[in-house]
């Protein structure tokens, strides 16, 4: 792998690189099992591994991420109207060649707990599960109009018990919401 | 004469402490007038919205109208998207989804006293730093840095304008320094004579949907009786302020909205109940300096929502339980928040 792939998996998962690269880097990472099993290593290492709190990754989670770098390998070039985790229902609905690079990304990166994660986490609710979190570039997978929506009404209803700073900044958001959204697929894992 | 000299020398003592002793409450002085001049002044002014890789022009003209503040806030350059705050509602425009989103206002009467205001209690979470700045559109600067002093919140970087306390700059500053977002003005007008045709919308909205919250519930103040979601624990120094029941524009199901403050930020949480299609998975949304953090637990989808770094909406969202009406009601109020 040489350095000048390194850095763009490394600014990739700081969401500092370009749509037009990243949809490059998608296909290599379709061409490329290697670079797909390095990626995993990546999102491992830390570099996108933003583990708050002092959260920690699974064991395993290396071994599961080239599992599913994988699996998903076809899924890149077409990701399943439905798969059979729940996690791929909001790739569905997505248009555009960023988006659908981004969508590909979210199929290489979520990688699903046994497909029902957030199902554990209703049952652990007093303590705030360990997670692992592998982050998008911003852009990279576009909320759908509803969930776009949603968002927007969500930050409006709050701007309005915000501070009086807090809510122009909280509507300003709202305001800007299409473009600069980032989402953030999350794998539940039980704290040992 | 020795007599007199004492006497001065006290007053200059006497004077000297309580200005000594008034450094940081001069900078929350400073934070406060800048709130009241958000909140009570009238201004038009443009200002470029900046998060992440993403820069927009936006507008912002606020009146008083018959001693309430009405405002528009309206993007220029990038979806076109309108809220216009009038006396009795909050609209919506999205021109990219062709929606009006129509929520009722929600600042009336008591609610007000338990907003997030700047209080005695900043300062064990933030430290405030005055100083004088370079000039901004030609106005004398001064400086505010607000810094969280732990991990929990952001920092604001606020430059305000000497005369009126209005900021012509503010920056949004994660825990390792990197600004989350900005808003500078390039053009502010500060002063009566602002004209109210500009409160409202240039948006067509022929054809447009609009959905309407409508009045579910009346907002409250925080009390156990209204709260049948409670948090558990919660991240140091927020606590409960409102808890009310809403249709949130864009969802069909009336859901119950919970403010946690902690002062200064604020952080809201929404319960309804969950799609019937089973679990979902647990998601983070980041849009400027605001995060979501949305998980399932007991037959709801729980999302909660604020400019606070992630850590912070995720540990509110998990901490949040159902508990029982009748317990809510023996136990005691939600006092502040635990460590």
């Amino acid at each position: 792998m040489t350095d000048q792939i390194r850095e763009q998996i490394s600014a990739l998962l700081d969401g500092e690189l370009a749509s037009g690269e990243i949809s490059l880097l998608v296909r290599r990472m379709e061409r490329d099992a290697e670079l797909r099993r390095a990626f995993g290593n990546y999102v491992l290492a830390g570099e996108s591994l933003r583990a708050p709190g002092g959260l920690t990754a699974s064991p395993g989670f290396a071994a599961r991420v080239s599992a599913a770098l994988e699996a998903d390998g076809a899924a890149v070039t077409t990701p399943p109207v439905t798969g059979r985790h729940a996690p791929r229902r909001w790739l569905r609905p997505l248009a555009g060649a960023a988006v659908a690079a981004g969508a590909a990304l979210a199929a290489i990166l979520f990688v699903p707990g046994g497909g029902e994660g957030g199902g554990q986490l209703a049952e652990s609710t007093a303590v705030p599960p360990a997670m692992i979190v592998a982050s998008l570039p911003p852009g990279g997978a576009s909320p759908t109009p509803a969930q776009n929506q949603r968002m927007a009404g969500y930050l409006v209803a709050h701007g309005q018990y915000a501070s009086a700073i807090g809510r122009r900044n909280a509507w300003s958001n709202a305001l800007a919401a299409d473009p600069g959204i980032t989402r953030v697929a999350l794998e539940i894992v039980e704290r040992p | 004469m020795r007599r007199v000299l004492v006497l001065a020398l006290a007053g200059v003592v006497a004077l000297a402490q309580p200005r000594a002793e008034a450094a940081a409450p001069t900078a929350r002085e400073w934070l406060e007038r800048m709130t009241e001049s958000l909140a009570t002044r009238d201004y038009d002014g443009l200002f470029i919205h900046t998060a992440g890789q993403q820069s927009e022009t936006m507008r912002i003209v606020h009146r008083m109208e018959g001693g309430r503040s009405v405002e528009r806030l309206v993007s220029l350059d990038g979806s076109g998207r309108e809220i216009v705050r009038t006396p009795g509602e909050v609209h919506f425009y999205m021109p990219d989804r062709r929606v009006v989103l129509v929520e009722p206002r929600s600042d009336e009467g008591s609610l007000l006293k338990a907003l997030p205001a700047p209080g005695p209690q900043l300062d064990s979470l933030y430290t405030l730093e005055l100083r004088k700045g370079h000039r901004l559109l030609g106005r004398d600067v001064r400086v505010l840095d607000v810094r969280p002093r732990d991990e929990y919140r952001y920092g604001y970087r606020l430059w305000l304008d000497q005369k009126t306390a209005m900021p012509l700059r503010s920056e949004v500053v994660d825990g390792s320094g990197k600004t989350v977002e900005a808003i500078h003005f390039t053009r502010l007008e500060v002063g009566e004579g602002i004209d109210p045709r500009h409160l409202r919308p240039e948006v067509d909205t022929t054809g447009f949907q609009w959905v309407r919250a409508g009045r579910r519930g009346e907002p409250r103040v925080a009390g156990p009786p209204s709260a049948t979601w409670l948090p558990r624990k919660m991240p140091p120094g927020f606590r409960l302020v409102v808890s009310r029941v809403q249709a949130v524009p864009g969802s069909p199901i009336p859901m119950q909205h919970l403010i946690f403050s902690d002062g200064f930020a604020s952080v809201s949480v929404f319960i309804e109940p969950a799609a019937a299609k089973g679990p979902a998975p647990s998601e983070s949304t980041t849009v400027g300096s605001a995060n979501a953090f949305s998980t399932q637990m007991s037959g709801h989808v729980v999302t909660a929502v604020g400019e606070v770094p992630a850590a912070t909406v995720r540990d509110i969202a998990t901490s949040l339980a159902p508990v029982d009406a009748e317990l809510s009601r023996s136990d005691t109020a939600p006092g502040p928040a635990e460590r």
